[in-house]
């Protein structure tokens, strides 16, 4: 019995010091970066979290966790970049994506090896004077340019119609071609406030593929948000919660005076698009549970929402 | 230099230049449209006497001055639809239709009761008649119809074809066709062409109310053509190349009134025996002929008969449009239905310079007082919060310019939503397309039961109709409803923040 006892103990304090040693030695060398660099991560994490650095810094430090670009792009291949420039509105207001952000993430796809990098979204009120506006306000149009990206306006004619197996609501839609004729799709969204979805993200920016949102709204926008999903999951989500929008989104106020913004400097990586719009929910401050389409998306094994059951590296710089 | 070489060379750059302007992007227009507009007759005449502005004024002014000098050298110069009939004319010399041209009778008694009806009837406060018949108007409904649509489709077809080798440029919007119009601008551009192919300038000398009222400024003009009858063999190669056909090589008399100022016969005349000289060179005759007297006594008696009608039988028609329930809605700067109806022209510059396409012809929307003038084409498009073209360009101030920031509060319109169609309160679904795209904060969301209610509040409202062009529900459940008299609405101030807009979080990470 004492035998037993003590040799439980012994192991029980070995197996602590131990423990603790690899946890502490984790997070020192975590820290300075030394264990990635070493060893370049042979299993990709679930989600990659960054904060406190530039949008551009941001996207690298985090892609480099991540196992870096060439997970995601190989040689020669076409690539789609979706940023959210639904709305006429400036950078600072934070309804767009950062175009700093977008401008790096195509010049990583570049290095990588992409042949071709296009960047889309169907503005929310897709006539041809308002989509110049989006693109040009929101400086995406610029920043894609400088990096070598072709800017592709909406227009009517892309469009081709599919059935989404396994849908509630939205059993057909039309998506644009570019997405289904690309080797890869990246999906840029921006973390913000949104008056009807409650929050606009991931799965929410990829209402800017297809050609009648008003289905959307018409048929149950939670539902359907979802239900897009079970067609076409992006390859990679990366969310620009650098300047996040907390009210009067989505399109937010004019003037940016107006906009209140909250400095969040953080970037979320992920391939799951359920797990990346939880994480970004609780950035925002809001529980994933009360988010009608991350719930519904879960439901329908799109992803997973229960970030505890994740593998997430998270950074600050 | 040959007269008839530089008239040419002005008239095909001036028609280039209406093709720009009805063709071009938005800089373009707004920068030709200050650059030629001044310089047509009836915008000139029409802002000058409704909104004057100083521009148009001394356009006004160089136009007549240049009329009482030179004679009626607008036409062939300066008029696009002159230019029009003039390539139907050539069209017409080449395949063998007329190749030639001879004198014809003066129509005078139609053409100044015709003047006189349009001038009483737009001193009544009716432009219609004027609009139907101004060949301004016409080449401008002519080029918005006609020639814009079918630039913009060849545009956005090349653009298509561009794809295939990875350009991407952004596509034009081409405006709805709204038929009404379309057929009085066919049927109007039919009898234009069957004119000019089979007699020259017979418009310019029957219809048009700008031609007859130069042509009675001509009639006194410093420059007049003349043939000299002691000199003239009689060869007739003058008659044959006159389009307006009013030489009278008979009488060798050249009615001033009715010449459109082509030189065609200065460069023609072998001897040299037309000529363009001042008219006080020129051997004074008749200064006084009974047939200028019956001209005058039944242009004044057209008048009269025309003003007694327009006034017992049509002041009713002719009063503004109150708010009738389904009153158009007239683009923003337009003041009120009243004052946009009185001095628009219809020629359409804004139906074609609209970026959103928001802004069609109407037909008898207006009355019959504002035949065929713009209207606001809801909920096809919508009008662009940013965006205040219309007012920049037209040429009559029927539309004054608004400055961006006057017209984010001009409200043209207020939004009424029925709440017995719209899918939130009918399905108690969340929907929030129209709070989505609502630029003045008119529509907000009441929460009830985590389900997010549209409502309105039109002290902001501009009547853009950004939402019913968003609503998903077909009939729309949210509708503009027209201002007779435009007003002003409140701007939206945001609640001032108690903490720095632009918050700074350090937390950690929330997983």
């Amino acid at each position: 019995m004492t035998q037993t006892s003590k040799t439980d103990r012994r192991e029980f304090l070995k197996k602590g010091l131990s423990l603790g040693l690899a946890a502490g030695g984790a997070i020192i060398l975590g820290k300075t970066d030394f264990l990635h660099a070493r060893e370049p991560a042979r299993t990709i994490p679930d989600l990659v979290a960054v904060k406190n650095g530039d949008p551009d810094a941001m996207f690298k430090k985090a892609i480099a966790l991540m196992g870096g670009m060439e997970q995601f792009v190989k040689k020669g291949q076409t690539v789609v970049v979706k940023p959210n420039i639904g709305f006429p509105r400036r950078p600072e207001i934070g309804a767009t994506t950062n175009p700093l952000l977008v401008k790096t993430v195509i010049e990583s796809c570049y290095q990588a090896g992409a042949s071709k990098v296009y960047v889309f979204d169907n503005v929310v009120t897709p006539t041809s004077g308002n989509a110049r506006n989006c693109y040009k306000l929101s400086g995406i149009e610029d920043a894609a340019r400088a990096a070598g990206g072709i800017i592709v306006p909406v227009d009517d004619f892309g469009y081709q119609t599919v059935n989404i197996p396994g849908a509630k609501t939205l059993k057909t839609t039309e998506v644009h071609r570019l997405i289904l004729d690309a080797g890869v799709f990246i999906n840029v969204p921006v973390l913000k406030h949104h008056s009807s979805a409650h929050l606009s993200i991931a799965m929410k920016n990829l209402m800017g593929i297809v050609r009648n949102r008003m289905k959307y709204h018409l048929t149950g926008l939670d539902q359907c948000i979802a239900d897009f999903c079970l067609y076409k999951k992006p390859d990679l989500n990366i969310v620009d919660a650098y300047r996040v929008l907390m009210s009067d989104g989505p399109d937010g106020p004019r003037d940016p005076k107006d906009a209140q913004v909250t400095l969040k400097k953080t970037l979320l990586l992920s391939k799951d698009i359920v797990a990346v719009d939880a994480a970004a929910t609780r950035i925002f401050g809001k529980n994933p549970e009360d988010i009608g389409y991350i719930k519904i998306a879960h439901q329908q094994k799109t992803g997973n929402m229960n970030l505890n059951k994740l593998k997430i590296v998270t950074y600050t710089m | 230099m040959n007269p008839v070489k530089i008239r040419i060379a002005v008239s095909v750059s001036i028609f280039t230049l209406f093709l720009f302007l009805f063709c071009g992007g938005e800089k373009t227009v707004s920068f030709l449209s200050s650059a030629l507009l001044p310089l047509q007759f009836v915008p000139a005449l029409v802002r000058t006497l409704t909104n004057p502005s100083a521009l148009f004024t001394i356009g006004l002014i160089s136009l007549i001055l240049m009329t009482l000098i030179f004679g009626r050298v607008y036409c062939s110069f300066l008029c696009p639809l002159g230019m029009l009939q003039d390539i139907f004319i050539a069209l017409s010399r080449r395949i063998g239709w007329r190749k030639t041209h001879s004198f014809q009778k003066p129509r005078n008694l139609m053409r100044y009761s015709l003047l006189g009806i349009i001038i009483i009837s737009a001193a009544l406060g009716s432009l219609s008649l004027l609009n139907l018949f101004d060949p301004f108007s016409i080449i401008g409904r002519f080029m918005t119809q006609f020639i814009q649509p079918l630039f913009s489709r060849l545009y956005n077809f090349t653009i298509r074809l561009m794809k295939l080798f990875d350009i991407y440029l952004f596509s034009r919007d081409i405006s709805p066709l709204i038929l009404p119009a379309l057929l009085v601008n066919i049927a109007l551009v039919i009898v234009i062409a069957t004119m000019s192919l089979r007699h020259g300038r017979l418009y310019c000398n029957t219809l048009c109310p700008v031609g007859a009222l130069l042509g009675l400024m001509a009639r006194v003009s410093f420059f007049k053509f003349a043939i000299d009858k002691n000199r003239c063999i009689g060869c007739l190669q003058c008659a044959d190349v006159c389009k307006a056909g009013c030489i009278d090589t008979l009488n060798a008399k050249i009615d001033q009134s009715r010449c459109v100022g082509c030189f065609n016969c200065l460069s023609i005349c072998p001897q040299s025996i037309v000529s363009y000289q001042s008219s006080v060179k020129q051997t004074a005759n008749a200064s006084w002929s009974p047939e200028r007297r019956s001209i005058l006594i039944g242009s004044v008696a057209a008048a009269g008969s025309a003003f007694l009608m327009f006034n017992s039988g049509m002041r009713g028609l002719l009063q503004p449009v109150h708010a009738a329930p389904a009153s158009p809605i007239a683009p923003p700067g337009s003041v009120s239905l009243d004052h946009f109806t009185r001095s628009c022209s219809s020629c359409h510059l804004c139906v074609s310079a609209c970026p959103t396409k928001v802004i069609t012809p109407s037909f008898v929307e207006y009355g019959i007082r504002g035949l065929l003038q713009p209207k606001m084409n809801y909920p096809d498009s919508f009008c662009e919060y940013e965006c205040n073209l219309c007012g920049k360009i037209c040429p009559t101030g029927a539309i004054l310019p608004l400055s961006p920031e006057e017209k984010q509060i001009t409200q043209i319109g207020e939004v009424d939503l029925l709440k017995d169609k719209c899918v939130v309160y009918v399905k108690n679904e969340n929907c929030g397309a129209c709070v989505e795209v609502c630029p003045t904060r008119t529509l907000t969301f009441i929460n009830k039961g985590n389900i997010l209610y549209p409502e309105v509040d039109n002290r902001y409202c501009i009547g853009c109709g950004a939402c019913s062009h968003a609503c998903p529900t077909a009939p729309k459940s949210i509708i503009v409803r027209s201002n007779p008299v435009h007003k002003k609405a409140e701007k939206y101030v945001a609640p001032k923040l108690s903490t720095p807009q632009e918050k700074t979080i350090h937390d950690e990470f929330p997983f």
